[in-house]
């Protein structure tokens, strides 16, 4: 038996994971992947708060998990053409190695 | 409810909508050559239709459980949202920003309405589903025009900074979101605010609204969200950076407030000196001292002026979060005023510093020696700017800030010491600290001799024509406020 607590446990590590990638890897594309993993941890809360709550017939929290699949892959797109338009003019996608701003 | 009602609802929307989808049709079908006041034109009649549809729109309406809500402090917020996108669209052209511009007017312009589209659908709605969609297609859009009409290399790095401080924070957002949902079992804020009243906290409930502050800090850059600014502000090109700093805070704040005072103002807990309670209220006081202290502290350094005015844009995050902390209605009046004439006036400040990047080429401090000779009327203008930021009477400036730390003020048992005595303490220090920055510059600006060889400063007529307006704005609701201020008191009541 699946129980809301294991759900939230599972979305809370995969939570944990995205955020430690994206703050320890040194690829664009990578933090990118990172990122996805933190939306997609919270798209598992909604769809377990919706199963394991007071009233699944209200499709409130499926329909946010949709919408935030599509916002997902929006920013992806987003994220791809910033990194392929770092890369042409840096030779590198590693953010750490991006000069940094400065006075 | 049927469909004439949801489209008689949502007209501004649309027409934003419609003219930035023209737009992309027009920048797709080749109107590079001379298209730029073309693109002009038809941007400005978007928005003005837009704003028609705001003041003859419907009065008040609450359609789809809260989705699409209409009252008048909705009304009144989209009204200031059109009003500084037409000033940042009127400093995008003709050929404004130059560099790469040429021929792209059209698309910058479309993410310009895409971006205000998605403040739009942020400030009109009280649930959590739009709120997140609204915020991630304005991010999205400012990502894009960080990059768009700039010279390659750093504008690039800054967007991607940008782009990942902003993708965490929304991941963030949704992941708190959650929380909440789950707690409440709505997304509805109203329904939340009634379930809060009713049951007992659940565990999670604070988790939830601890993440989805993150979220809400990273877009109004309140210390330790903040980061992503100072490189922006500085390599984007001057109008997106306007815009970021004026219509895309002025929504943050509108929908920080409206968010935890209308959906949360049961757990607020409390920030008082010697009284504190769980909530948030004490989250965000620790934001906005933090955000004060960084801010105003880190602008002392600078020599870039626009990344001088981003960490003073930091610092002002801190002055509103400050009242936010109180929480009441004059709370509220007080935080909604002040980002409002934050945003007119860091639109002005960043036009002028456009127009001083695009004559000589950098915006160090230097270089904005002898304006006040060569371009008195873009000197005057930036003067007038940096002097209602920092608070000196009779700018309305002053009067902002003194109902901001007037109404933090307010809160706590009468007759005792205040609570957040020691809050607004450290915001009247800051807030003398901010003073010598902002002389610093309009030293420079009245003071020291202009370069021999430099260039003279030429700007647009309508970008001079929106400075002009910034300023007497300025000057206007400095003698008088109640122009603003009766209008969102008469908002908010029917808010409370």
């Amino acid at each position: 038996m699946i129980t809301l607590q294991l759900v939230l446990l599972v979305s809370s590590a995969l939570f944990c994971l995205g955020l430690a990638i994206v703050l320890l890897r040194r690829n664009a594309i990578i933090m990118l992947i990172g990122i996805e993993v933190m939306l997609a941890a919270a798209n598992l809360n909604f769809i377990a708060f919706w199963r394991y709550g007071a009233e699944p017939g209200s499709l409130t929290g499926v329909v946010f998990a949709l919408f935030s699949i599509a916002v997902a892959a929006a920013e992806a797109a987003v994220g791809l053409a910033l990194i392929l338009l770092v890369y042409r003019h840096f030779r590198t996608i590693d953010p750490g190695r991006l000069p940094v701003a400065h006075d | 409810m049927n469909y004439l009602e949801l489209i008689s609802h949502v007209l501004p929307e649309i027409a934003v909508l419609v003219t930035a989808l023209v737009l992309i049709g027009m920048g797709c079908a080749g109107g590079s050559r001379g298209g730029g006041k073309a693109v002009l034109a038809v941007t400005a009649a978007g928005l003005g239709l837009a704003l028609a549809a705001v003041v003859f729109g419907p009065e008040s309406g609450r359609l789809l459980e809260g989705m699409i809500v209409v009252d008048a402090l909705t009304r009144l917020f989209k009204a200031v949202l059109l009003a500084l996108t037409l000033g940042t669209a009127l400093f995008l052209f003709p050929g404004g920003e130059a560099g790469g511009n040429e021929g792209r007017g059209a698309e910058n312009s479309a993410l310009l309405l895409l971006a205000l589209l998605g403040l739009l659908v942020v400030v009109g709605t009280e649930n959590l589903l739009l709120l997140f969609v609204g915020l991630e297609l304005a991010s999205l859009a400012l990502y894009l025009m960080v990059v768009f009409a700039a010279p390659a290399g750093r504008p690039a790095e800054a967007a991607l900074r940008y782009f990942f401080f902003g993708s965490v924070a929304a991941a963030f957002l949704l992941f708190g979101f959650s929380f909440i949902y789950g707690a409440t079992g709505s997304i509805d804020l109203r329904v939340i605010a009634k379930v809060l009243a009713a049951h007992p906290v659940e565990p999670i409930l604070p988790l939830g609204v601890g993440l989805a502050l993150v979220g809400f800090g990273f877009k109004v850059a309140a210390v330790p969200f903040h980061l992503w600014a100072p490189d922006v502000y500085q390599s984007a090109p001057a109008p997106a950076a306007g815009f970021i700093a004026s219509a895309s805070k002025v929504a943050g704040f509108f929908i920080v407030a409206k968010v935890l005072v209308l959906g949360f103002g049961v757990v607020e807990g409390s920030a008082d000196w010697g009284a504190f309670a769980m909530g948030w209220a004490p989250l965000v006081a620790v934001l906005a001292a933090l955000s004060m202290v960084v801010g105003n502290l880190a602008a002392l350094a600078q020599q870039s002026v626009r990344r001088l005015l981003a960490y003073s844009g930091i610092g002002h995050s801190g002055f509103i979060l400050t009242a936010l902390v109180a929480a009441n209605a004059e709370a509220v009046r007080a935080v909604l005023f002040y980002s409002v004439i934050y945003g007119v006036a860091s639109l002005a400040a960043f036009g002028v510093a456009g127009c001083v990047l695009r004559a000589r080429g950098a915006d160090r401090l230097e270089d904005f020696a002898g304006l006040g000779r060569t371009a008195p009327a873009a000197a005057g203008v930036l003067a007038l700017a940096l002097l209602s930021l920092a608070g000196l009477p009779p700018l309305v400036g002053f009067f902002g800030k003194f109902q901001l730390f007037a109404a933090a003020l307010s809160g706590g048992t009468p007759g005792t010491v205040p609570g957040l005595l020691w809050l607004v303490a450290l915001a009247l220090l800051m807030s003398a600290v901010s003073l010598y920055y902002y002389l610093r510059v309009l030293k420079q600006v009245f003071f020291a001799p202009a370069p021999a060889d430099a260039a003279p400063t030429r700007d647009t007529s309508a970008g001079t024509a929106v400075c002009l307006v910034c300023g007497s704005v300025l000057v206007l609701l400095g003698l008088f406020p109640s122009l603003v201020l009766q209008p969102l008191q008469r908002a908010l009541v029917q808010l409370f």
